[in-house]
């Protein structure tokens, strides 16, 4: 997300929508740099989907406005179609033409006026890209899961977007198409320059991905969440279960103790700093240093390398009474039940 | 039995008379319920899309209506255009009844609540993210709608099939309208009709296996243009 003052590629302020009356949607303010990817993150119907089609233009949100390179987008008579023109979509589950692979890939050209002869070879090309060559004459509808969204993003390709959304990409993909998948992704960004906007539920796969991740819990953006997210295994003790992300252990609580996970996530919120050993029932304690102070406005923001390295809000008024600043050492404190398994 | 294949064995017979008349009587029908289906088709493919793609207020009233039209009894439709378009009625001064014309509009009358009404279903059959995706892709509301019409497209040809199947059978509206002139306005349902009250059977009936040949054929060759689509 960009800073104010710079200018976005595309800007959400003071978004909301909703459905028969329900909020799905409510993004105060949302900023997309140019050449960066995004990863929006949520479980199923946090409103990803909604969010990228509005994004994308396929719907006017119930309120609030979207700026595409600092000008203000118009929905009726306006300019809307020229900007979504520089967009694409792919959806979690694509739909094909029912034509060829071809004919499917050629439909964004056609809508842009694309002679016929200059086509063959932007498809060829596209198709090459995403490792399709070949299939140009094959029927769509034959296409397997992870070559129907392979194709897909080809079929988007080829109008050379500025702004690129993938909806779920790999969602009803077969495990050997997802790595060529997440390579295209990669590609696609590095040598085009295009800024990629994607939606996943699969936590490893966004940080993997993208330059920055952004949570979305039932239609708010919920950037704190996930600011301590620690790879890792479980361990089982006779004194309870442990996170073990190989330089801390984390105690976690004892019903996650059979869970497959591998992420783990603390609330910035819910870690307590002090300058002593902090007597409590909490089970997780780490000496460390303050390493970066960050001023949220009413709040205060610290990074902390303890082992790992923490994110803890802090009151300003606890940060002044503590008389903290970088460097200095203190102990972050955290409940079992304050780690999250991803 | 016999009687169905001595009939059987005239209209084979018909087929190769080479008969001057009944060529005639059979491009006339031919020639009648394909502009009759064409003229459906051109305003009855619209209609549908729009009724099948907008929400709009008396939608479900409206669908009621197309949908009793679709069962409007032919007899019924030849009576209010013969009122409409007789002497003394409003339309008299266009001079249309006994006419080629006439018929045409009738089968016009006929098929149009099919095709419309078969439209408003392949349209809706649609599935929601072919608009997405087109929209997605850069499209504008004339290709939107084209994409909409493509993909419904082997549906609306069902639709456009029946549309004809339901023109070139009628014999109410095309008897009172056109007035079953010889040479002029005769068809196959309404020859079939004159044979039959002449009392022959056999002549009429042998009409009858040739129009359903010729629907036949007609249904085939709408076929295999489905499937050449289909493969294409």
């Amino acid at each position: 997300m960009s800073e104010i003052g710079h200018t976005a590629q595309l800007e959400l302020r003071n978004v909301t929508h909703r459905y028969d009356g329900k909020v799905v949607l409510d993004i105060s303010r949302l900023s997309i740099e140019r050449g960066k990817i995004y990863g929006v993150l949520g479980p199923n119907g946090s409103g990803k989907t909604t969010l990228l089609s509005i994004m994308n233009l396929l719907m006017p949100p119930t309120s609030g406005q979207l700026f595409f390179e600092g000008g203000p987008i118009q929905y009726e008579g306006g300019s809307r179609l020229e900007i979504q023109r520089s967009m694409a979509m792919t959806l979690q589950s694509p739909y094909l033409f029912n034509t060829t692979v071809e004919g499917n890939i050629a439909y964004g050209l056609r809508a842009r006026g694309i002679p016929r002869k200059n086509r063959a070879a932007i498809i060829e090309r596209a198709l090459q890209q995403v490792g399709l060559r070949g299939f140009a004459k094959r029927r769509a509808r034959e296409l397997s899961g992870g070559e129907t969204q392979l194709m897909a993003i080809a079929r988007a390709l080829v109008i050379d977007p500025k702004i690129l959304f993938l909806d779920e990409p790999t969602a009803n993909v077969d495990v050997g198409h997802i790595q060529q998948l997440e390579e295209v992704i990669a590609v696609i960004n590095r040598d085009h320059g295009t800024t990629i906007v994607l939606t996943t539920h699969n936590l490893p796969q966004a940080y993997r991905l993208a330059h920055h991740v952004f949570p979305l819990f039932e239609g708010r953006l919920v950037a704190s969440t996930m600011h301590n997210v620690f790879g890792g295994t479980i361990k089982a003790t006779p004194g309870g279960p442990y996170f073990d992300t190989g330089k801390i252990q984390i105690w976690i609580p004892q019903e996650c103790s059979s869970s497959p996970s591998h992420y783990i996530s603390v609330n910035p919120g819910d870690i307590i700093v002090s300058k002593r050993p902090f007597a409590s029932s909490a089970r997780n304690r780490y000496e460390g240093a303050i390493t970066q102070v960050i001023d949220q406005g009413g709040g205060v923001d610290l990074v902390v390398s303890a082992g790992e390295t923490f994110r803890v809000q802090i009151t300003e008024h606890s940060f002044r009474k503590l008389g903290l600043n970088v460097g200095s050492r203190i102990y972050v404190t955290f409940k079992a039940s304050s780690a999250h398994l991803l | 039995m016999e009687y169905l294949l001595e009939a059987f064995g005239d209209c084979i017979g018909l087929i190769f008379s080479l008969d001057r008349e009944i060529y005639g009587i059979v491009g006339r029908s031919l020639a009648f319920s394909l502009t009759a289906t064409l003229l459906a088709t051109l305003f009855g493919v619209p209609i549908g899309f729009l009724v099948g793609t907008k929400r709009f207020r008396g939608k479900s009233g409206l669908l009621t209506v197309m949908n009793t039209l679709m069962a409007l009894p032919t007899v019924v439709i030849g009576l209010l255009a013969y009122g409409l378009f007789s002497r003394r009625a409003p339309l008299g001064f266009l001079d249309l009844l006994f006419s080629p014309a006439a018929v045409i509009i009738g089968e016009f009358i006929l098929s149009l609540p099919i095709i419309a009404n078969l439209t408003v279903s392949a349209v809706q059959a649609v599935d929601p993210r072919a608009v997405l995706t087109a929209k997605s892709l850069g499209a504008g509301r004339t290709m939107v709608t084209w994409t909409i019409l493509m993909e419904a497209r082997f549906s609306l040809l069902a639709g456009i099939i029946a549309g004809f199947g339901r023109a070139i059978s009628e014999v109410g509206s095309a008897m009172m309208l056109g007035g079953n002139i010889r040479f002029y306005t005769r068809t196959m349902t309404t020859a079939i009709a004159l044979e039959t009250s002449k009392g022959e059977f056999g002549f009429g009936l042998a009409l009858g296996f040739f129009l359903l040949l010729m629907v036949f054929s007609m249904n085939i060759l709408f076929h295999f243009l489905q499937m050449k689509g289909r493969r294409s």
